[in-house]
C-alpha cells in the first residue's frame, strides 16, 4: 500500500492536507516533496488530516517534525486532525505533536483557526 | 515458532517481510494493534540494519535479514537477525522527547519507539549477526473472565 496526498485549497494563512494510507519508509520523501513547497513564511498553520492515514513509523514522523521545524521557525503550527490508533498511541510515545494541537475533526480545527484568524485581526495578542 | 522469513537486506523486500508477518498473524488470530506493532518494529529495525549495516561480507551480494516469530504465554516473540556491521540498538543514547521542537533531533526514534513497545528487548552479537529478540503482550480480549 502507498500514500495518497491530498492538497486543499489554501485558507487564510492555512493549508490542509489529507494524508492516506501508510506513512513510512517507502512513502516519507512523497509526503516531504508535496509539503516542501508549501512551507512559506506565509503560512502559519499547515492542517494534517489524517483520519484516513492507517500506519506510521519513525521515518513519518521525522517528516512531520521537518514540517514541525520549518513553520516554527516563523512561529507556524502544524495541526493533526483526527489520528487513528496506531498513529495516535505512536504520537504519544514519542511525544509528535502537542496535545493542544490534535483535533477530533475537522471542524474543530477550523473553528481553532477562525478563532486564531479574529484574534489577529483584532490585534488582540493578549492571549 | 510460527515461522521463520528470510529476506536480502533491501528496502523493497521489508514491504513483501511485513505482508507475509501481517498474514501470518492474521491466521493465528492476532488483533490489529499487535499485528501494527509488529509491522513497526520489523520496519525500524530492518531499515536500521540497511542504513547502517555497512558493506556485505566478501562474496555476498548484500545483508541478509531474518524474522523467527513464535507466541508462548501470552507473549509474542520476534527474533531479528541481520548480518550487518555489529550494532546493538540498545546502547543509542535516548531522544529528548520533551525539548522544543526548534531544538529536537528529527531522528533516533525507531529504537526509542520498538523500546516502549516491547515488554522485553535483547541484544545479542551470535555468529556475525546482530541478533535482536523482542517480546509483546498479547493483549487479551476484554470479554474474557
Amino acid at each position: 500500500m502507498s500514500l495518497e496526498i491530498t492538497l486543499l485549497p489554501p485558507g487564510q494563512g492555512s493549508q490542509r492536507v489529507v494524508v492516506a494510507g501508510r506513512l513510512d519508509t517507502h512513502t516519507y520523501e512523497d509526503l516531504d516533496e508535496a509539503l516542501a513547497p508549501l512551507m512559506t513564511t506565509q503560512l502559519h498553520s499547515l492542517v494534517l488530516d489524517l483520519s484516513q492515514l492507517e500506519y506510521i513509523s519513525s521515518a513519518g514522523i521525522r517528516s512531520i517534525f521537518k514540517a514541525r521545524k520549518t513553520l516554527a521557525a516563523h512561529g507556524g503550527k502544524v495541526l493533526v486532525v483526527n489520528p487513528q490508533p496506531q498513529i495516535q498511541k505512536v504520537f504519544d510515545v514519542v511525544k509528535a505533536v502537542p496535545l493542544n494541537d490534535i483535533f477530533g475533526s475537522t471542524a474543530e480545527a477550523d473553528a481553532y483557526l477562525d478563532a486564531m484568524q479574529r484574534k489577529v485581526l483584532q490585534g488582540d495578542d493578549s492571549d | 515458532m510460527l515461522i521463520r522469513l528470510i529476506v536480502p537486506g533491501e528496502y523493497a523486500r521489508v514491504e513483501d517481510l511485513n505482508a507475509s508477518l501481517e498474514a501470518v498473524l492474521n491466521r493465528h488470530g492476532m488483533a490489529r494493534a499487535i499485528r501494527d506493532d509488529v509491522r513497526l518494529i520489523v520496519e525500524e529495525l530492518a531499515s536500521n540494519a540497511i542504513d547502517y549495516g555497512g558493506e556485505p561480507a566478501a562474496g555476498t551480494a548484500q545483508h541478509e535479514l531474518s524474522v523467527d516469530i513464535s507466541i508462548e504465554d501470552g507473549l509474542l516473540h520476534l527474533e531479528f537477525r541481520d548480518t550487518g556491521a555489529p550494532f546493538d540498538p540498545l546502547s543509542a543514547p535516548e531522544p529528548d522527547i520533551d525539548a522544543d521542537i526548534r531544538d529536537r533531533a528529527i531522528g533516533g526514534l525507531g529504537v526509542y519507539l520498538i523500546r516502549q513497545l516491547a515488554h522485553r528487548i535483547t541484544y545479542q552479537r551470535i555468529d556475525a549477526c546482530n541478533v535482536l529478540r523482542v517480546s509483546l503482550r498479547i493483549p487479551q480480549p476484554e470479554s474474557e473472565p
